[in-house]
């Protein structure tokens, strides 16, 4: 296309079915579009996303010569990169496209108003049309994408995810707070529906990611900063003091021994005890530790809050060994990687503020995840579940079901389904009339939501082995100060009657939450956030792995509620979908940047520090100072244009001139912009 | 609306009445109504029961709130409206505080029995309270055996209210003449006799 032609519009409006012709006049929007100026040619279609609609966009370029299409349709969310391809498959650069939004923002939102949204369409596509006149060709940027991958969260989706990435040949770093990788999974004691043992599953999966020669694991670590964008993301890890060194740290470090071998010499002689977090505070560990056996690493680490630094540990390790430095301190680590998944997880709500059901007000109330570490083999009993009062065997034990889940109240309530407490509820009733001969589990639920394969056939045969189901969201739970009995309420709402269960112990299947962490991992890593504080998926169908920020990517709890099979199947996702920009070796950028006009850039550099993602910076250019855009780290959010007081800072596809003709054309009446 | 069978025999009748719920039973202005009276969103009840768990009137009573919740999703005015366990509500907002639906459930029993004493159903008890304290100021006025237990406590015979400061009944009647309150119970009872 010449230089300075006039422009050639073609504006095509879109039926959508009847979502857009059932509720505004499309002859009538096509009709007045012809009249716009510089529009040649204006055609409807029942679904312009369809083959032959798109042919009409190829068609009408070759046959009108035209200089830019308008697509008065859904939403550039759903079919920009659609109508995109087509203008470029006629000939004309892909960005001299221009959509006006006509369905989500107008028939969907004045349905029940024929003339209002036919006059609405009208000034879109006007509106359109100006912003048309005025397109550019515009070149994508390709940058290099860096051959490596992070996990930040080591629970069995993070582990599936750095297995999938390490296997499909990339180096990934897997980097995790706790002193082990395996997360909460390793907290289980048995999984639904085919009740394996959580730990036999696991572990396999914990020894491959501490084997596997493409993954570098970075156990007690933190990711402290990240710059950069997608394949060139630079992060700084914190590596936690952790007071001891393995055999490849001494070699490091350049120190004589071999290292810590996990024997556990240490942990015998040291005085200082502390609850184990790992078996939710209810065994003791000394301040040097391991949370269990099966640990990967298998290496001790030093609760330096708890030590006295009596040295005792560092005694008994030997000279040999050496493996423990009481002087360690927090180290930092620079690594560069293309993509990153995260997979943080998630922690119990603090149930006890819902102080009807009486959690660490009453003893033998307690979480579902305490009672997980209760009936486990390796567990702080043994495996034999007793109540926390007395150490009894309990007969008859109360499951309260969507405790805090599905509650609206606000505070400790959360509103959604946490996804798993049912079918975890009904595992433990199983494992209670397996292990105590005689035992009743009630279950007081308000729906069982057994939706899973497999899952609605292990309700049947919970049912069928004898646990008790009632109807009814538990109301309060009360204590018998002397045999410490508790007395669930609630209605039995099939009955339609009040019942009060006794029960020795209760469990409460308290609902989940994101970690406490989250929220700083988000902003680091420019990922949003849902309502409820849930990390934000790019699309919740169409793009479940992706987040808006490119190049990173999310894997199990962190982006909502959901079981093992569920994270593992999303964490094989997240690595397909990470290991792609990888393997392509580079990626293209949008080309929204922003660009410096260095004519009348006044090189202030007043426009730095107001970039929220650090994209611009002032350089030395022919003795004097202008300013530069990082064009891989711009968002092109428009901040710097919109700042500049000289007015040097042009934002492509959104130019001044752009924007100005839209305002104009909107106003009808042009107020004469400036160019 | 039940289906009549008509074999004319009354006795039968009833006992082969039609107790299935048709929508037709529904009254959505109701439902509508208890809403805005209310200010709560009682349609967004899911059933769940902790209002009735929580109710200290259920276990000894009939009296359901949930089941009035649900007549209130339905509309199902005329069953809410005629039956007594309506007036069993204490106002204690147990119910209201650990709904976790954010619903009010109280204050939607308040609103029925608005809506109820709009078609002059309401128990003679509640009417006759209504009298008592046009006249005396108070629901239960003070009786003997009450002033002797204050004397014993070392309390004035009567409390600091309408019992010690007579003037005031005439204030509380004002404000129960502006709501025809008085004059209502008075007719409903007199028809009643
Ligand atoms: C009582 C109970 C019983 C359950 N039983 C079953 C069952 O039988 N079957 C089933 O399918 N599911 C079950 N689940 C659900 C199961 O626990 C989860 O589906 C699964 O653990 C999710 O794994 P994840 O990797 O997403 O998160 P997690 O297991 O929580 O792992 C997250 C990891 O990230 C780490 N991390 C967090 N923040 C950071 C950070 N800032 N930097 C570095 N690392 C970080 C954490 O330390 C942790 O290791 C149960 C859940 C509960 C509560
Ligand atoms: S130095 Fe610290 S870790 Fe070692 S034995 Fe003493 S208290 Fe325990
Ligand atoms: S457009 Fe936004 S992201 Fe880009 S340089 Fe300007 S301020 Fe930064
Ligand atoms: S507690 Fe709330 S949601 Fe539950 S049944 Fe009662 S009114 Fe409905
Ligand atoms: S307010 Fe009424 S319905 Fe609610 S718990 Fe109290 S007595 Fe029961």
């Amino acid at each position: 296309m010449a230089e300075n032609q006039e422009p050639r519009i073609g504006v095509f409006i879109c039926h959508c079915g009847t979502n857009i012709a059932g509720s505004l006049d499309v002859n009538a929007v096509m009709e007045y579009a012809r009249s716009l100026p510089n529009v040649v040619v204006a055609d409807e279609y029942q679904y312009m996303c369809s083959t032959p609609g798109q042919n009409k966009i190829i068609d009408a370029e070759k046959d009108y010569d035209l200089t830019g299409v308008v697509v008065a349709a859904c939403s550039p969310r759903l079919h920009e990169p659609t109508f995109r391809t087509a203008t470029a498959e006629g000939g004309l650069n892909k960005f001299r496209f221009e959509m006006a939004n006509i369905r989500d923002q107008n028939s969907w939102v004045h349905m029940h108003d024929w003339e209002g949204a036919t006059e609405k369409a009208k000034d879109q596509v006007r509106i359109a049309v100006a912003k048309a006149r005025l397109l550019e060709d515009l070149q994508p940027k390709s940058v290099p994408v860096e051959h490596a991958a992070m996990v930040v969260g080591a629970g069995v989706g993070g582990m599936q995810a750095a297995l999938d990435l390490a296997n499909a040949g990339i180096k990934t770093y897997l980097v995790e707070k706790d002193p082990t990788i395996g997360g909460r999974m390793s907290q289980l004691d048995k999984t639904f529906p085919t009740l394996d043992c959580s730990q036999c599953i696991l572990t396999p999966k914990m020894v491959d990611a501490g084997r596997h020669p493409n993954i570098i694991l970075e156990t007690y670590t933190e990711v402290e900063n990240v710059e950069g964008y997608i394949g060139n993301f630079d992060i700084t890890l914190r590596k936690k003091a952790r007071g001891t060194r393995d055999g490849a740290e001494m070699v490091a470090a350049g120190l004589e021994g071999s290292g810590c071998n996990g024997c556990g010499d240490c942990a015998s002689v040291c005085p200082v005890i502390k609850p184990n977090p790992f078996e939710m505070g209810m065994a003791p560990r000394k301040a040097i530790y391991i949370y269990h056996p099966q640990v990967m690493p298998l290496q001790y680490t030093i609760d330096f809050d708890a030590c006295v630094k009596c040295g005792l540990c560092k005694d008994i390790c030997g000279t040999e060994k050496n493996a423990i430095d009481l002087e360690m301190t927090d180290s930092l680590e620079k690594v560069k990687v293309g993509c990153v998944i995260l997979a943080t997880g998630y922690d119990l709500i603090p149930i006890e503020d819902k102080t009807e059901w009486g959690y660490r007000r009453y003893e033998n109330v307690i979480t579902g995840l305490e009672f997980e570490r209760l009936i486990c083999a390796s567990g702080p009993t043994g495996g034999h579940l007793i109540r926390p009062s007395d150490g009894e065997t309990p007969m008859k034990v109360g499951f309260v079901l969507c405790a805090g889940s599905r509650d609206n109240t606000g505070g400790v309530g959360k509103p959604y389904c946490s996804r798993f407490c049912c079918m975890y509820s009904l595992k433990h009733a199983h494992q209670i009339m397996e292990k105590i001969p005689g035992a009743v589990p009630y279950l007081f639920y308000m729906d069982i939501r057994s939706f899973g394969k497999m899952y609605e056939e292990f309700y049947y045969r919970i049912q069928n082995e004898g646990a008790k189901f009632i109807r009814g969201r538990v109301a309060a739970i009360e204590e018998d100060p002397i045999t410490k009995n508790l007395y669930v309420q609630t209605e039995d709402t099939l009955l339609g009657r009040p019942v009060n269960v006794e029960c020795n112990l209760v469990v409460l299947a308290a609902a989940i939450q994101p970690k406490p962490d989250a929220e700083r991992i988000r902003q680091m890593f420019g990922v949003s956030k849902s309502q409820d504080g849930w990390y934000l998926e790019a699309h919740p169908k169409l793009n479940p792995c992706g987040t808006t920020t490119a190049g990173i990517f999310l894997a199990g709890v962190c982006q909502g509620p959901k079981d093992i099979p569920d994270t593992v199947a999303q964490a094989e996702g997240a690595a397909s979908a990470a290991s792609i920009p990888i393997h392509q070796g580079e990626v293209q950028l949008e080309p929204y940047f922003a660009q410096c006009v260095e004519d009348l850039c006044a090189g202030c550099g007043m426009c730095v520090p107001q970039c929220p993602y650090g994209a611009l910076s002032l350089i030395q250019k022919d003795d004097r100072q202008v300013m530069t855009v990082t064009e891989a780290k711009c968002k092109g959010c428009g901040t710097c244009g919109g700042f500049c007081p000289g007015g040097a800072i042009r934002m492509q596809h959104f130019t001044s001139p752009q924007i100005c003709a839209q305002i104009d054309s909107f106003l009808l009446n042009p107020l004469g912009g400036e160019e | 609306m039940a289906v009549e069978k008509n074999y004319g025999n009354p006795e039968l009748e009833s006992r082969l009445k039609d107790t299935n719920y048709y929508t037709s039973d529904s009254n959505k202005d109701f439902s509508d109504r208890v809403r805005e009276l209310s200010g709560t969103i009682s349609h967004m009840c899911f059933q769940c029961g902790t209002c009735t768990g929580s109710c200290p009137s259920a276990p000894r009573s009939s009296y359901r709130i949930r089941k009035f919740m649900r007549r209130a999703v339905l509309g199902l005015e005329d069953e809410a409206l005629t039956d007594p366990d309506l007036w069993l509500c204490t106002t204690c907002y147990s119910c209201s505080d650990r709904c976790p639906r954010d619903i009010l459930p109280t204050d939607v029993i308040m609103a029925m029995r608005n809506l109820a004493f709009e078609r002059d159903i309401v128990p003679r008890n509640f009417l006759k309270t209504v009298q008592l304290i046009y006249n005396t100021g108070h629901g239960v006025p003070n009786n003997d055996v009450n002033r002797a237990a204050r004397e014993k406590l070392g309390l004035p015979r009567d409390p600091p209210t309408t019992h010690s400061y007579p003037e005031y009944i005439e204030g509380i009647q004002k404000i129960i003449d502006h709501y025809h309150l008085k004059e209502n119970a008075d007719r409903i009872l007199a028809e009643g006799e």
